[in-house]
């Protein structure tokens, strides 16, 4: 049970500045993902919070305590590595009570505790198993039971599933979840899926080159994006870019010739001038008028497809398709598009930050 | 924090180390060679290499059985790896197991044996001759290339059967799909993909062939070699040079750095890791084909085993002092347990005293350079290459040209034996202790102190377990090469701390066979439990012999 609290936190390798200024609160028990491209800083971020990264300025604190100068093995932390690193000279049950070793548990209480924390991951049936005899997403189980079972203030994990394989990521991730809300441990996760980090999250920073980009819950970062980096990032988008014009006080805008849609009531009064529009792929559908488009292909996905279509503009668009037909469309077909305004999300596109109003709650 | 301060010490001190075993003896043989007996700089040993014929003989005869010995071993060595590789032959595990014995007997063994078998008055060349075949005796330059050949084509063996082992299947069946014949696929797939490892194996043939001192000098008769010109310049009663020696010395440390250069490149492109999902299957050969599969493999085989086979044979001989008489009897042995005790006591004693070390400064200067990557540690990791290129008799000869006199006065004792085996063996455990090392992914230990475990817990509880038996596996093998190290200890024995190989190579010179043979057979049982050791502890990997 822990509060975490990141301030003015900077990281430099060598000269380079890897985090520039960090700041960052994350709530007790909460399950907070840091989520970003390769070399965003995201594991850097983990390791510093773990011990094992040097801090060159600014302040950890857990519950209000800063731990800047902690050595690791004082943090009470329990870390899930991407490649498992469970010791591959130890059985399940061995690495699983290992870190039980250095506290003060009695024998039967560690066996006990290493028992249930296999069992909590199911994997008390293989707990006589060497890692080498293990599968990757058994591996991983052993090790998420290692750093949950000496019950740690906080735990950390850095792309714990990336080794494992699709169906088995999807299957893992569950169990994480379960195992983070049954143990109510407050976690921090580092992925560069988004999708996972939308599966498992209470909240998400998103990262990129050293700095967060947005914080929120999933649904806040997907819906209404900081930033064009965020809005392509996280999930795809179609990015257009055109003039938002004023008519009699309300904000307009014109996605194609005779297509104009009316935004007011997603913008502030003083939006103006160049912007991007991001439309999600789900935001568009085919309908009897609208935007006229000519389709370029339809990919078939089982319970949707997905259409890539040209605007009259050149622009390409591509947006999801719901409709029984039983043919595919071969490309070369005008439809009629129909965009849902209260998908869009409007960016400077200048600096290519949100200028949508807050949504009053 | 003093844990830095650990490292520092053991920083500076293995620089110390290298400085005084390296170092000082390298540079005593430089400069030693820069001056004449009289002690006046010149380049006069120099110019007397250029200009004497007996010098420029024995540079192109190193040339000739160094290369000799690089094609007869790639000739043998690829056609078995080849055959036990591709296709079905009874009895693999044993072919191995010769070319191990091949490996790990006594260097000069094999001449002596095979002058048993060719030389003047050996047996097979008898036999022939009753049968009114007259076969020249193996003496000369025909009969160190053939010893070098099966003496070294273990490894050419052990690395190419390795990499043809990791040819993926697929490649030669995509090639066959694409309509290639089978020697155009060979050709085009497999040799490609086996060149760097044939070449880093012949290679080592040659390094291994030109540093060595005992066949050529038993077998030369007059053909002389660099190692052996240093020798006698050095160990002549009469007009011993050892300016002369030295300047020698330094021609064949540049030569063998040369080509242990180019060895390690090779080796270094010896990159196409193959999946471990399709590996080539063997064929099932019918007919003459499998007959001559067969045939190759165990000629081969039994031919490089051959000196094992007949020292073990000899040493039950029954003797009459050095003549072998009719029967057997343990007569030889006995005269071990009377006589040489102590030769068989100094060879433990000293190859014992120089693994401890071994080991332990290895590991410890391992650890260094793999985990404190500072310029200062891959600077320590490039010299400690140097000994890798320093021949035995060389090692020998620069010991004695720096520890004669001066502040460190070490000839005759037993620490200067001990010193020389420890310097050219310590690179290697150093590499495979830091090579190791890096194996381990470091968030092993990064997951133990998230445990709570201290970084030095974290180290001794989960690395050391981790690569402790390679290091004991590493020790044997330096056992094994400690225990039958002749050319430099042949430099620096004195009566008391004579080695066992040593005293073998005087035996035969003495023409006392049956003592020789029986005293390579306990040092043959000696190696082979060190190896059969090894082998426990990390597995059947022949690779790790090379």
């Amino acid at each position: 049970m822990t509060r975490i609290a990141l301030q003015s936190l900077r990281k430099e390798y060598a000269g380079q500045v890897a985090i520039p200024d960090l700041n960052l609160a994350i709530g007790d028990g909460e399950f907070f993902t840091l989520l970003g491209p390769s070399g965003c800083g995201k594991t850097t971020l983990l390791r510093m919070i773990a011990g094992f990264n040097s801090i060159e300025a600014g302040t950890i604190s857990f519950d209000g305590t800063v731990i800047n100068d902690r050595p690791p093995a004082q943090r009470n932390i329990g870390m899930v590595f991407q490649n498992y690193a469970l010791f591959p000279q130890m059985s399940a049950a061995k690495n699983v009570g290992f870190g039980l070793q250095t506290r003060k548990i009695s024998k039967a209480e560690s066996e006990r505790r290493v028992e249930q924390a296999l069992a909590s991951v199911r994997m008390a049936h293989l707990k006589d198993r060497l890692p080498g005899q293990m599968s990757g997403g058994q591996q991983q189980r052993v090790a998420l039971a290692r750093a949950l079972v000496i019950e740690p203030a906080l735990l950390l994990m850095d792309e714990p599933l990336s080794n494992l394989d699709a169906k088995l990521r999807v299957e893992m991730r569950d169990t994480i979840r379960q195992a983070q809300r049954e143990a109510g441990i407050t976690t921090v996760y580092v992925t560069h899926d988004q999708e996972e980090a939308m599966a498992v999250s209470d909240r998400i920073a998103v990262m990129n080159l050293g700095v967060v980009q947005q914080v929120g819950t999933p649904p806040q970062i997907y819906r209404r994006p900081a930033n064009r980096f965020v809005a392509e990032f996280i999930g795809k988008t179609n990015l257009l870019e055109r003039d938002l014009l004023r008519h009699d006080g309300k904000a307009v805008i014109e996605l194609g010739s005779g297509y104009t849609l009316d935004v007011s009531g997603l913008l502030g009064p003083a939006a103006s001038g160049r912007v991007q529009v991001s439309v999600r792929p789900e935001a568009v559908k085919a309908a009897a008028s609208g935007l006229a488009a000519e389709v370029l292909d339809e990919t078939f996905l089982g319970s949707h497809s997905q259409v890539r279509a040209r605007l009259q503009s050149g622009e390409i668009v591509e947006f999801l398709e719901f409709s029984r037909r039983s043919a595919l469309w071969k490309g070369g077909e005008t439809v009629f598009l129909e965009i849902d305004p209260e998908q869009l999300t409007f960016f400077d596109a200048q600096s290519g930050v949100s200028i949508m109003q807050e949504p009053q709650d | 924090m003093p844990r830095f301060n650990f490292w520092a010490v053991v920083m500076i001190l293995t620089w110390v180390l290298l400085f005084v075993l390296l170092f000082i003896p390298v540079g005593s043989v430089l400069v030693s060679s820069l001056f004449d007996q009289e002690g006046q700089l010149t380049g006069a040993n120099y110019l007397q290499f250029l200009s004497e014929p007996r010098f420029h003989r024995a540079f192109l005869n190193t040339l000739v059985v160094g290369f000799g010995g690089l094609f007869g071993a790639l000739l043998l060595g690829s056609i078995m790896a080849f055959c036990v590789s591709r296709f079905v032959i009874r009895g693999g595990k044993f072919v191995s197991l010769l070319a191990i014995l091949a490996l790990v007997s006594p260097p000069f063994i094999g001449a002596y044996s095979w002058i048993e078998l060719f030389g003047a008055g050996g047996v097979v060349r008898g036999f022939l001759r009753d049968w009114g075949i007259n076969m020249p005796p193996i003496y000369g330059v025909g009969g160190i290339l053939i010893v070098f050949s099966l003496k070294f084509y273990p490894y050419v063996y052990l690395m190419v059967s390795g990499a043809l082992g990791n040819v993926n299947r697929s490649l030669e069946e995509a090639a066959e799909g694409l309509g290639l014949t089978p020697w155009q696929r060979t050709m085009q797939i497999s040799f490609p993909m086996v060149f760097p490892a044939l070449t880093a194996g012949g290679l080592l043939a040659l390094i291994h062939a030109i540093a060595d001192f005992g066949t050529p000098r038993l077998l030369g008769r007059g053909y002389n070699v660099l190692a052996t010109e240093a020798f006698t310049l050095y160990a002549a009663e009469v007009g011993s040079n050892m300016s002369m020696a030295t300047t020698i010395s330094v021609i064949l440390i540049l030569l063998s750095m040369v080509f242990v250069m180019l060895q390690r490149y090779m080796s270094r492109r010896n990159v196409y890791h193959g999946n471990m999902i399709n590996k080539p299957i063997r064929i099932q050969l019918r007919g003459w084909r499998n007959v001559l599969a067969h045939a190759a493999v165990y000629l081969i085989g039994l031919c490089g085993a051959m000196p094992v086979i007949i020292s073990v044979i000899y040493s039950f001989r029954k003797t009459n002092g050095p003549v072998f008489q009719d029967g057997f009897a343990l007569q030889s042995y006995e005269r071990i347990l009377f006589n040489l005790g102590d030769v068989v006591r100094n060879s433990l004693t000293f190859s014992v005293a120089a693994v401890a070390l071994i080991v332990v400064v290895g590991t410890v200067v391992g650890v260094l350079v793999a985990r404190r990557t500072t310029f200062n540690t891959s600077l320590l990791d490039g010299a400690f290459m140097v000994p890798y290129v320093m021949p035995g008799i060389v090692i020998g000869i620069a010991f004695i040209a720096a520890f004669n006199t001066g502040p460190i006065v070490l000839t005759g004792t037993a620490a200067i034996i001990i010193l020389s085996i420890f310097i050219r063996r310590l690179p290697y455990t150093v590499r495979t202790t830091a090579s190791s090392l890096r194996q381990i992914s470091p968030s092993m230990e990064e997951a133990a102190v998230s445990l709570g475990y201290s970084p030095f817990q974290a180290f001794l509880r989960i690395t050391v377990p981790l690569i402790v038996p390679g290091i004991i596996a590493g020790g044997m093998l330096s056992f094994v090469t400690a225990i039958n190290e002749l050319s430099s200890s042949l430099v620096l024995y004195v009566g008391s701390t004579m080695t066992m190989p040593v005293r073998i190579y005087l035996l035969i010179l003495d023409g006392d066979f049956g003592v020789a043979a029986a005293l390579s057979t306990v040092l043959l049982l000696l190696s082979g439990c060190a190896v059969y050791l090894a082998f426990r502890f990390m597995g059947r990997n022949e690779q790790a012999l090379l």
